[in-house]
């Protein structure tokens, strides 16, 4: 189908050769091939770029821990050296914090929060796809340290003085700060788009309550996000500036309070770890009830409790800080708040086992992953409770046990979330569904592996075996079933079968990107907004927008209730739901030009860092391509004009592209 | 190799296994044969530390059953509930009243646990009844503690040790906790909970010992190259023990009278004291020698060697200054006898040549330190511990000599 | 689609960022060359960038004639006028001579770029729309910098120039004007547009007259007497009043959660008390080369200062200097802070101490191991 229409030329004006705009006339006729995907602003191409980035860094990251837990296995060990493991765990944390779980939210977000609600695109495309390439450049920019000099050694979390240039004098914390200060521009302006396009751009009918969970969650999700990155992003200048020109922040020598970096990284880090966790949930809010053949248990509970942990999240980041020396009606003040944060996250897990309950359950692997979701984050969320007790933190903290307390929660919790969307959305995006068999494989290797890696650091931890030591000795293990050397060693041993496990995601999406039969339209009998268009959604989503009267509209299009005898039964399938709406289908659509602009404005940004790092002048060559960039992108006409398009497109077709 | 210090009692052992509910079945037997590692957290030898126990038992009790609770709910619902072709089940949106009880049971049980946990972080925080004060000081990559004049402790002058806390038992000892470089966390997990020294700051840190012995302990809070091996140790003495410990480290110096141990002295003199003070030390000139550290190395301050032999560990308590076998005899003697087993220090017999030995040649090599002279541009030239310093292998013999004589 | 000109660029481009990249793995990141090297790479991407745009210049053969009338510019008349500042710069000032070239620079790029886009097309508007686009989002970043630099110079010269008190006034007049004017225009939009320009012209044309006003007028007083004293530094810890260091005492920070000891200065006596207990002493230990806050109350009537004595320290060859640090001159019921960093130990006692400027016999001892 042609997707462009031209406006209908003036008489007056005559005609334009599409010629003299040479090669860069705008990328509007691009549909395939690579410049279609690196000017687009499609949010589902964009969600596309960012999953797979994500998954990349996944698997960066993944390597950086196998290769940390090989170095564990044996006492003394020699696989890493000192300054080597400390660069690894500190870029594994970053990496999989920053460049996989927050982008593959930014992934799921992108893609289905307008499908979800109903719209064509997000509000801002052209930021949008900004802030993917951002996000792109930035990861690359933070991981660029290996080859020049050595990446961060500081630990995700930077304390400071340690962070310094004396303590630390390679570049690669400065590489660390710029390229999250990047990243974190690529999650506000997402942050704000998605925000605008949930509170904007829902279908008619659509209230707020009424709105999918998955969106929900994802939405909270960014206002954390919109209130969360300031904080760091304040942190991080203060810390360059501290280590490029001489600042004194954190020189106790000029007066300073070393303290001051960790409330600030951790009123930042706290919410950080909703924004992590929430989406997960999310996604199994959706995944749970399609699989029980039941709406969710307590929408309205999952909702609140969600919105309550994004505004208790706020008065908790001192719990990371129970052994800095706060006093102890700080530290009183923080327990407490702690537990009162797990009363709602108690409250998703009772809704979730009460879906299952009185269902009709189906164990495809995405709710495999989804059930283990329960239990895992239930196991990680009890030993949080546990740390939350201020005196008991102060003798787990920075252990083994809390590196297993939040491997339970997010990999366990936002890490499996991730994987039960992916199998249960896999068919929506690409046409073809994964591997139920391969994808077997595929979550018994993780879960036996995610246990056997980190249930032993649970020992580990209470037998006083701290973290971020690149060897532990045989001095201090003890004998007995609760050695540091054996547990060690299965943590190691459960790493590879971690690894394993996900290698067999990798082989299914291959073997489904060969041989996979395309999916049936509606595969999993669901219920939600976003399966309410074809396997892959067309370019403008949907041919009609629904209005919805419905939790579960599609859900309640599909099946009817008997009043009398409470029986369900389907009324009409996807195929009739969609071919009426294609009889109704807009007759005008609307849809977003693609644009140089974005990877333009983006590229500019790691020149700056690049510069602030090695000579000045190489950041005012940035700063002019930023500056360039944002005019080009402000002066871009709105609408792609007749000279964009070559060649000049029939005017009877029904899609128009505006900027 | 092993640690070794008094088997954990039956009720620990029983609390450790409540983490693993399935194997601990398994490991009773094992367990009653062997002992848990030297940092076990859950097996208090102080009132703070048994303050802390008695919180969490309860706690993991709870979160235990809690989780076994969750479990069961959702392995019964995967049993009972699974796809059998039975109808699409009735579309109910939930009940408000279960969802609100179970959200206040959770509350309720999280209340109780908070009243608890405020009365414990007050009772630790307690410090009007302290007895001793004893000021830590961490830097990259060891613990310095220095006594103030104490005169009830027979302490008339300052005392100033390293790698090793040495306190009497049963007495309420302030740490006063700060550091000179980076964020470093004292944590001694048999005495109490960790709390970190944070440069610019004191942080108060009450610990007590209820019988003598040797309490492993370990830096937690990440300080950079070598945080794995910024290992420390307390040690605790009976009264009568750690007056004797004050004297020891009172007693003025004696320089060795002549041989090889008087040539290592020069040596020392020549080299070592640029950085490490040993108090009463005096040049050929009659002059006393003084370190200065603030000149060498980025902290400022490197261990003082006066009474070294006293001390079981070195280069912050990475390396045994005992051979194997003598250690294991001071770490595994019963507490009536350890105290006379420390204080007798470390005799030419007992002495890790090798280690010792392996450090005066090249200690960057044995202990990851930031050496490479191309780092040091950002510090003024100033090391971060130990640098190479090229000692021959005849200095290094005598300054072993010379070293075995500090006690 | 690609040009001849284009292509030519294109490759020096990737030439160059190859070269970069092996001289940032293989040389030295930090070095003139790779700097050069990462300049050079956008430029010559800005040159292949233009050449595509431009067809490398050339007319399109396909196109209708050009337009005969080239519009009207005001281009060479900036040329012109640019090649005469870089005469007058010659024989005046170098600043002059700079301008002089960045204006001719300009109006050649203009000038260039206006006479390409007439010829491109036979329609005007399309023509302006052409150079629009490759011209604006240079111009306006360019325009609106220096718009921003006048604007901030002159308020600053202003600002500088007048007393503290009507810089205050002078402050709040200013923000309301543009405040007022801003809701103005917002809440009318039908408002001729001669007139909102004309009313930002008399306000830039009073903001430039203030500001050379100012900055012919001066610095005030108080300002050039502040310099002249090092600014708020502290010069003697001696008993008298430092006219600029202690005007400020209060303001400082006064107290933290965590410090190494408190001094008080208790009707005439001194007393020291170290955290964690509670007894009073009259000397503390301080660990050696760390820095150590203590805080010192004043409890007596009557302003006071505490004096760290620190011993003496060569500052040149035979040349030595006592050190000593203090706190400002605060009143009684205040507290404030004092850091020291002592790198030496103390050998005999006394050694160093901590005083009250101007009172004899009160000290505490300080002792560093």
């Amino acid at each position: 189908m042609a997707i462009i229409e031209r406006p209908s030329a003036p008489a007056t004006v005559p005609a334009i050769p599409s010629a003299s705009l040479g090669a860069l006339k705008r990328p509007v006729t691009t549909q395939h091939g690579w410049r279609s995907w690196l000017f687009t602003v499609d949010h589902k191409k964009l969600g596309i770029m960012y999953g797979a980035t994500a998954l990349f860094f996944f698997v960066v990251g993944g390597l950086e821990a196998v290769l940390i837990r090989l170095q564990l296995a044996l006492p003394d060990g020699r696989v890493l050296n000192a300054d080597l493991y400390n660069q690894m765990f500190t870029m594994h944390a970053t990496t999989m914090v920053f460049l996989f779980v927050m982008p593959m939210v930014s992934a799921f977000a992108n893609y289905f929060i307008p499908l979800q609600v109903g719209a064509r695109d997000v509000a801002f495309p052209r930021i949008n796809a900004f802030g993917f390439w951002a996000f792109l450049f930035g990861g690359i920019f933070l991981n660029l340290a290996w080859f020049l000099g050595g990446a961060a050694d500081g630990g995700w979390f930077m304390y400071a003085p340690n962070s310094g240039p004396v303590f630390s004098p390679s570049h690669g914390v400065d590489f660390w700060a710029l390229g999250l200060q990047i990243t974190g521009i690529a999650s506000l302006t997402g942050a704000v788009n998605l925000i605008v396009t949930v509170l904007n751009m829902r279908a008619p009918g659509m209230s707020l309550m009424k709105m999918p969970v998955f969106t929900w969650m994802a939405t909270v999700v960014q206002f954390l996000l919109l209130f969360a990155m300031p904080v760091i992003t304040v942190a991080l200048f203060l810390l360059m500036f501290q280590r490029n020109f001489g600042a004194t922040f954190f020189d106790v020598a000029a007066g300073a309070d070393p303290l001051l970096w960790q409330h600030l990284f951790w009123i930042f880090g706290h919410p950080e770890v909703y924004i992590l966790i929430l989406p997960s949930f999310g996604i199994i809010s959706e995944v749970l009830p399609v699989f029980s053949r039941k709406p969710l248990f307590g929408y309205p509970f999952v909702v609140f409790s969600g919105a309550a942990i994004g505004f208790v999240g706020w008065g908790v980041w001192a719990h990371h800080m129970f052994a800095s020396g706060l006093g102890p009606v700080s530290v009183a003040v923080f327990s407490v708040a702690t537990m009162a944060i797990a009363v709602p996250t108690g409250v998703k897990v009772v809704n979730w086992t009460m879906t299952l309950w009185g269902g009709k359950l189906q164990f495809t692997v995405a709710m495999k992953f989804a059930i283990a979701l329960i239990v895992l984050f239930t196991v990680g969320g009890l030993s949080g409770v546990t740390h939350a007790v201020a005196p008991s933190d102060t003798q787990q903290t920075d252990t083994y046990y809390i590196v297993a307390h939040f491997h339970y929660v997010l990999f366990g919790g936002a890490i499996f979330g991730i994987f039960s969307g992916m199998y249960y959305w896999w068919p929506k995006m690409f046409g073809k569904l994964l591997s139920e068999r391969i994808g077997n494989w595929n979550f018994w290797l993780m879960a036996i592996g995610m246990n056997l890696t980190f249930g032993p650091m649970h020992i580990l931890g209470l037998q006083g075996q701290p973290r971020r030591m690149y060897i532990w000795t045989e001095a201090r293990a003890g004998e007995g079933f609760f050695n540091l050397a054996f547990w060690n060693l299965v943590a190691s041993i459960g790493s590879i079968i971690l690894a394993v496990g996900v290698l067999f995601f990798f082989i299914n999406v291959l073997v489904t990107a060969r041989r996979g039969a395309q999916a049936p339209l509606d595969p999993w009998d669901a219920r939600s907004l976003e399966w309410m268009t074809s396997n892959p959604p067309k370019e403008h989503n949907f041919d009609s927008i629904p209005t919805v009267g419905h939790l579960d509209e599609f859900f309640h299009r599909k099946y009817a209730e008997d009043h009398q005898s409470g029986e369900i039964r389907k009324v009409q399938g996807a195929e009739e739901i969609l071919a009426e709406m294609e009889r109704n289908k807009d007759a005008h659509i609307h849809m977003p030009s693609p644009s140089y602009w974005p990877i333009v404005l983006a590229l500019g940004l790691p020149v700056i860092a690049f510069g602030l790092i090695y000579s000045i002048p190489v950041a005012i060559v940035g700063g002019l391509i930023v500056v360039l960039g944002c005019f080009g992108w402000a002066i871009e006409p709105s609408t792609a004009r007749d000279e964009d398009v070559d060649p000049p497109a029939a005017p009877s077709t029904e899609v128009v592209r505006h900027g | 190799m092993t640690s070794a210090r008094p088997r954990p009692t039956a009720v620990n052992r029983l609390g450790s296994m409540r983490r693993r509910v399935l194997p601990a079945l398994a490991l009773v037997a094992l367990a009653g044969c062997a002992s848990n590692a030297p940092q076990d957290t859950w097996d208090p030898a102080g009132p703070n530390a048994q303050m802390i126990d008695d919180l969490q038992r309860p706690v993991f009790a709870v979160a235990g059953i809690v989780g076994l609770i969750v479990a069961a709910a959702v392995g019964w619902a995967i049993f009972r509930f699974r796809d059998r072709g039975q109808a699409i089940p009735k579309q109910t949106h939930g009940k408000p009243v279960l969802e609100i009880t179970l959200t206040i049971i959770p509350a309720l049980i999280l209340a109780v646990i908070g009243v608890f946990t405020v009365r414990t972080v007050f009772d630790l925080s307690k410090t009007d009844d302290t007895e001793m004060v004893i000021n830590v000081t961490g830097q990259q990559w060891w613990w310095e503690y220095d006594y103030p004049v104490q005169e009830e402790f027979g302490i008339t002058q300052p005392i100033i040790t390293s790698g090793q806390l040495v306190i009497p038992v049963g007495t309420k000892v302030m740490l006063r906790q700060t550091s000179r470089d980076v964020i470093h966390s004292y944590w001694i997990p048999r005495l109490n909970g960790k709390r970190d020294a944070v440069p610019g700051r004191v942080h108060l840190n009450r610990i007590e010992a209820d019988e003598p012995g040797i309490y492993a302990g370990q830096c937690t809070e990440f300080c950079g190259l070598s945080h794995a091996n910024m290992r420390m140790e307390a040690v605790a003495l009976s009264k009568e023990d750690f007056a004797a410990w004050v004297a020891q480290q009172l007693a003025p110096y004696e320089s060795p009278a002549d041989g090889l141990a008087k040539e290592g002295e020069a040596v020392f003199l020549n080299q070592c004291v640029r950085c490490h003070q040993v108090n009463g030390l005096e040049r050929a000139d009659g002059s006393p020698a003084i370190a200065a550290p603030d000149e060498n190395v980025v902290s400022g301050a490197a261990p003082n060697l006066s009474k070294l032999m006293s001390r079981n560990t070195f280069a912050g308590a990475m390396f045994d200054l005992l051979t194997p076998a003598c250690r294991r005899d001071v770490w595994e003697a019963s507490p009536a006898d350890f105290g006379s087993k420390y204080l007798a220090g470390v005799s030419e017999d007992c002495l890790n040549q090798t280690d010792l030995r392996g450090w005066l040649r090249n200690a960057p090599e044995m202990k990851p330190m930031y050496a490479n002279p191309a780092l040091l541009a950002g510090t003024g030239g100033k090391y971060r511990g130990m640098p190479y310093l090229a000692l021959t292998e005849s200095d290094i013999e005598k300054l072993v000599a010379y070293l075995v004589t500090l006690k | 689609m690609f040009t001849t000109g284009s292509k030519f660029f294109i490759g020096l481009s990737a030439l160059g960022a190859v070269s970069f990249a092996v001289f940032m793995v293989l040389v030295n990141p930090s070095s003139i060359g790779a700097t050069a090297l990462f300049g050079f790479v956008p430029a010559v991407a800005l040159a292949a960038w233009l050449a595509l745009w431009s067809r490398d210049g050339e007319p399109d053969e396909s196109s209708p004639a050009a337009s005969a009338v080239p519009s009207p510019g005001m281009w060479p008349f900036m040329a012109a006028a640019g090649v005469a500042l870089v005469l007058v710069g010659t024989i005046t000032r170098p600043a002059v001579l700079i301008l002089g070239v960045v204006v001719v620079v300009a109006a050649f790029v203009e000038w260039t770029v206006q006479s390409w886009s007439d010829r491109a097309s036979a329609d005007p508007a399309h023509n302006a729309d052409l150079r629009g686009r490759i011209m604006q989002p240079l111009e306006f970043p360019v325009l609106a910098t220096i718009g921003s630099a006048v604007v901030i110079l002159s308020f600053s010269r202003i600002m500088l120039a007048v007393s503290k008190s009507a810089g205050a006034v002078l402050f709040i007049v200013f923000a309301s004007l543009v405040l007022v004017g801003g809701v103005l225009f917002a809440v009318r939009p039908g408002l001729k547009r001669s007139l909102v320009a004309g009313v930002c012209a008399v306000g830039a044309v009073g903001l430039v007259a203030g500001g050379v006003g100012g900055a012919s007028s001066g610095i005030r007083a108080e300002l050039v007497e502040a310099k002249s004293e090092g600014h708020y530094t502290h010069r003697t810890c001696g008993p008298e009043k430092d006219k600029y260091g202690d005007k400020h005492a209060l303001l400082g920070v006064s107290s933290r959660s965590a410090v190494i000891a408190t001094v008080e200065f208790v009707e005439g006596t001194l007393v020291a008390r170290v955290q964690g207990n509670p007894a009073e002493t009259d000397r503390i230990t301080i660990p050696r080369s760390n820095p150590s806050s203590i805080i010192f109350r004043n409890k007596t009537e009557g302003d006071f200062r505490l004096v760290a004595r620190l011993g003496t320290a060569p500052v040149a060859e035979g040349v030595v200097e006592e050190v000593e640090q203090c706190t400002q001159l605060i009143p009684s019921g205040a507290e404030q802070l004092l850091t020291l960093t002592i790198p030496k130990p103390s050998l005999e006692p006394g050694a160093y101490v901590l005083e009250v400027a101007g009172i004899e016999g009160q000290s505490i001892e300080v002792i560093v191991p």
